[in-house]
């Protein structure tokens, strides 16, 4: 009798052993079939995410170009078609996640912009109310409270501008890479846009080297070249440089801008007024403290071949201080460009800065929508696109609200 | 005896396990969490064939350094854990029909691991041209209807506002002279009385004056040969004295099975001859014309009917609006390559109840406009059932020709013969292969 139940006993321990030996495997894997099943659900939406982002235009289709409200969210140019996004739908997104990354102009008046900034003094400023919100973005995508997303749109190629000292005359080193790395053998068209003071004018002058066609440079074969510029001398001139790189059918742009003010103060603030009819206010600092400056103002059209050609706009010329803080300029709405403003102060120092009309004919990133910090597990998608035939990478992240 | 039972047990629950995990596969890590290999590959292809540079580049020889450039463009292009193949195969094609893929030349960067995807991309030839035959107007009828453009050097235009008669006689010839096996230059109001005659101009081969099509590039002025048409032409009881001139151009245009063109505005509201009317203008200050007024289109229509000449200067004309040009007529477009805005302003726009009155059947290129309007026909070909037809576009000014060469073209119908698209060597396949290192 005592026999058998040891036998019982020892069989009911040995089968109990089983069993949660294997519930527990069984339990794992249940638990990573569904935790599976949860990230595969946020892989798809962002999937669905970058497809609506690249391949939409949205509702208007011209939303970014007209002060029309927006139905239905997508990025994608019209105009083209396929993988190539609107260079004006990027700029009314707002990029700043909270108020404090917004810029108030004039100080202390409410009005905030937001702030697309490639690095000083190569901003898009943006009137917010015409700006698209992350959470209206997320309403209109059908997953507000229950994913969240980010847009990261950077181009493909890293374009290095520095100058190189010693030459007794201008010299620019252009290093370019790609997915890590350098890039030999890329053309390179590019222009300087040297800021001077005219004899006798009491406006800066703006003169581009060369005019047209622009200069032509390769990279070597450690992807960088040095460009010279024999008729600027190098004794703290004031120039902005642009260069467009392509290469096998990827392309990219660089730029640097040197002022001889010393301040870190920016004394000119381009402002979008309004998308539709392109308008931009030339504003002062308007900071009480820098001084009074006039101004020189050219908006140059970016042509499909790289090429910048100048147009005449209103206002190009001006003096803004305390009594007249601000001018209006409007530039063509429909053609991406640069507006090249320099100014000069009291003192001959000068200094320009530059308003890309169109994302991409500066290379600006930007990027929108949440953030991914603190969740455990952040899908990606990644596609390649061209932004005015500039070459950019959309990357985005999505994430389930829900846990 | 119960732990052998129990061994059973066990022995079941451990191989109902090993099946369970045998069936229950999870997807690999790339699977489950990598990016999606096949849409980046296609963003990629499409974005750098976005200026024809990728196309350029898969139709060279393997030893041009556009290939290395390609690949130097692809490896700056995709993340630097994701590995690419791209291959490029001509497409040929059989004397069987059957489709052959050659692999013509291939790069990549690394071996891929079990798991890739690919995107592909259909790459023409830049060096390739289409070429179209189009077929000859009447050929199929034995008429070889010839072509006759009014290019005169006495007269002048009206509504062609921007353009001369004689550069839009240049672009007529350009488009339309390939649907007509003779095109004719009517270079003055003289060779216009000539062949109102019924005569020859070049007496080439292939002209023929019966049957023919001739336009009026002069837009709401019509040219008028001195002597004998200004004589019979001239009504001295009505206001608008030559009317009656309109009337013989119906009657010779219904008599030779003719098709008159008018480019634009109003059909037959002013002659014009400017040696014949030196000191006469339109009341707009252009010398060398008379107005005629809407007694031109109506006297026309009497002649096009084989009625007799009434003079009638009663408005015939509305004005629609703005007009889309009709399904059909967007078909065509796209069939002979012509495309006119699709949207055009209609303000001379004939009424509907010419088609009763003159026994004619209209082939109208765009939609009808809404009511009060849906009376009016804004553009057409009139065709008179025993014989003659008038083309009538009554768009306002400036005139687009691609709507005449439309309607004509809509009118006659005539073939186009386009070259195969997949002739032998013109077409390569590309396709792109991506993997992600790094795994299994």
């Amino acid at each position: 009798m005592a026999g058998a139940t040891i036998d019982h006993m020892v069989a009911v321990t040995i089968l109990i052993a089983a069993l949660l030996l294997t519930m527990g495997i069984y339990n794992q894997m249940f638990a990573s079939a569904v935790a599976y099943e949860g990230n595969r659900k946020v892989a798809m939406k962002a999937v669905d995410i970058i497809n609506t982002a690249c391949l939409s235009p949205g509702n208007p289709e011209d939303w970014g170009e007209k002060n029309a409200s927006l139905l239905g969210f997508g990025l994608q140019d019209p105009q083209v078609g396929g993988y190539a996004l609107s260079p004006y739908s990027l700029m009314r997104l707002r990029t700043s996640s909270n108020d404090s990354q917004l810029v108030e102009y004039p100080p202390d008046s409410g009005l905030f912009y937001n702030n697309i900034s490639a690095n000083y003094g190569h901003d898009i400023l943006s009137p917010v109310g015409d700006c698209l919100n992350y959470t209206a973005a997320a309403k209109m995508l059908g997953i507000n409270g229950t994913y969240g997303f980010r847009l990261d749109i950077v181009p493909t190629l890293d374009v290095n501008v520095s100058q190189v000292l010693g030459y007794g005359h201008l010299v620019l080193n252009v290093e370019v890479h790609g997915s890590g790395l350098p890039l030999s053998g890329a053309a390179l068209n590019y222009y300087l846009f040297h800021i001077n003071k005219t004899a006798g004018s009491d406006y800066p002058s703006i003169t581009r080297y060369p005019t047209n066609p622009p200069g032509v440079a390769h990279t070597n074969p450690s992807g960088s070249v040095d460009i010279h510029f024999s008729n600027v001398t190098d004794d703290d001139p004031s120039y902005s440089f642009t260069v467009y790189v392509s290469l096998g059918g990827v392309t990219g742009v660089g730029y640097y801008t040197h002022n001889t003010i010393d301040s870190e103060s920016q004394y000119i603030i381009p402002l979008i007024q309004d998308f539709d009819d392109g308008k931009i206010i030339i504003a002062h600092n308007w900071d009480g403290v820098t001084p009074a400056v006039t101004y020189n103002a050219t908006f140059f059209v970016l042509t499909s071949d790289f090429q910048l050609h100048p147009i005449q706009i209103d206002n190009s010329t001006g003096l803004l201080g305390a009594e007249n803080p601000y001018n209006t300029t409007q530039v063509r709405a429909y053609e991406v460009g640069l507006l090249v403003i320099s100014y000069l102060t009291p003192e001959d120092d000068m200094g320009s800065v530059i308003l890309p009309w169109g994302i991409g004919t500066l290379g600006v990133p930007t990027s929108f929508g949440g953030d991914p910090t603190g969740y455990s597990f952040v899908a990606t998608e990644l596609r390649q696109v061209s932004i005015d035939d500039i070459s950019y990478q959309v990357k985005v992240s999505a994430w389930s609200l829900s846990g | 005896m119960r732990t052998v039972e129990v061994l059973f047990v066990i022995i079941i629950l451990l191989g109902a396990l090993l099946m369970a995990i045998q069936f229950a596969v999870l997807p690999s890590p790339q699977q489950a969490f990598g990016t999606n290999l096949r849409e980046l590959s296609k963003s990629t292809v499409e974005t750098l064939d976005g200026k024809g540079i990728l196309t350029e580049t898969v139709f060279k020889n393997s030893s041009d350094p556009a290939w290395g450039d390609l690949q130097k463009a692809l490896s700056a292009s995709l993340p630097p854990n994701v590995v690419y193949n791209l291959s490029v195969y001509d497409i040929s094609t059989s004397s069987g029909g059957v489709i052959n893929y050659h692999l013509a030349n291939s790069i990549s960067d690394a071996s891929f691991g079990v798991d890739s995807e690919a995107a592909s991309l259909l790459a023409t030839s830049p060096n390739v041209t289409f070429t179209i035959t189009p077929e000859k107007v009447g050929e199929k009828t034995g008429e070889n209807n010839t072509l006759y453009i009014l290019n005169c050097n006495d007269a002048n235009g009206w509504w062609i506002v921007g353009y001369s008669a004689q550069t839009l006689a240049l672009d007529l010839h350009n488009l339309l002279s390939p649907y007509f096996q003779t095109t004719v230059l009517v270079n003055s109001t003289y060779e216009l009385g000539l062949l109102l005659d019924g005569t020859l101009l070049t007496g080439g081969d292939g002209e023929t004056v019966e049957n023919a099509v001739v336009i009026n590039t002069f837009g709401e002025s019509v040219p008028i040969p001195s002597g004998y048409y200004t004589t019979v032409g001239y009504d001295p009881d009505a206001t608008y004295k030559y009317a009656k001139y309109s009337w013989y151009l119906g009657q010779i245009t219904n008599q030779y099975n003719w098709t008159w063109v008018s480019i634009v505005g109003y059909p037959f509201y002013y002659v014009t001859n400017t040696a014949y009317f030196e000191n006469d203008h339109n009341g707009w200050g252009i010398y060398g014309m008379k107005q005629v007024n809407q007694a031109g289109v109506n006297a026309f229509l009497q002649g096009l009917s084989n009625q007799s000449y009434t003079y009638n200067a009663t408005g015939i004309t509305g004005r629609p609006g703005v007009v889309d040009l009709s399904s059909e007529a967007l078909d065509l477009c796209n069939y002979y390559g012509v495309y006119p805005a699709p949207y055009q302003t209609s303000d001379r726009a004939l009424h509907s109840s010419i088609l009763s009155t003159h026994n004619l059947v209209a082939t109208e290129i765009f939609d009808r406009a809404l009511p009060p309007n849906e009376d009016y026909i804004p553009a057409a070909t009139y065709k008179h059932t025993g014989g003659g037809a008038l083309t009538a576009i009554g768009l306002t000014r400036t005139p687009d020709i691609r709507v005449s060469v439309l309607a004509l073209l809509m009118y006659y119908r005539p073939a186009v013969y386009k070259s195969e698209f997949g002739a032998s060597c013109t077409s390569r396949l590309v396709t792109l292969q991506l993997g992600q290192q790094g795994g299994t």
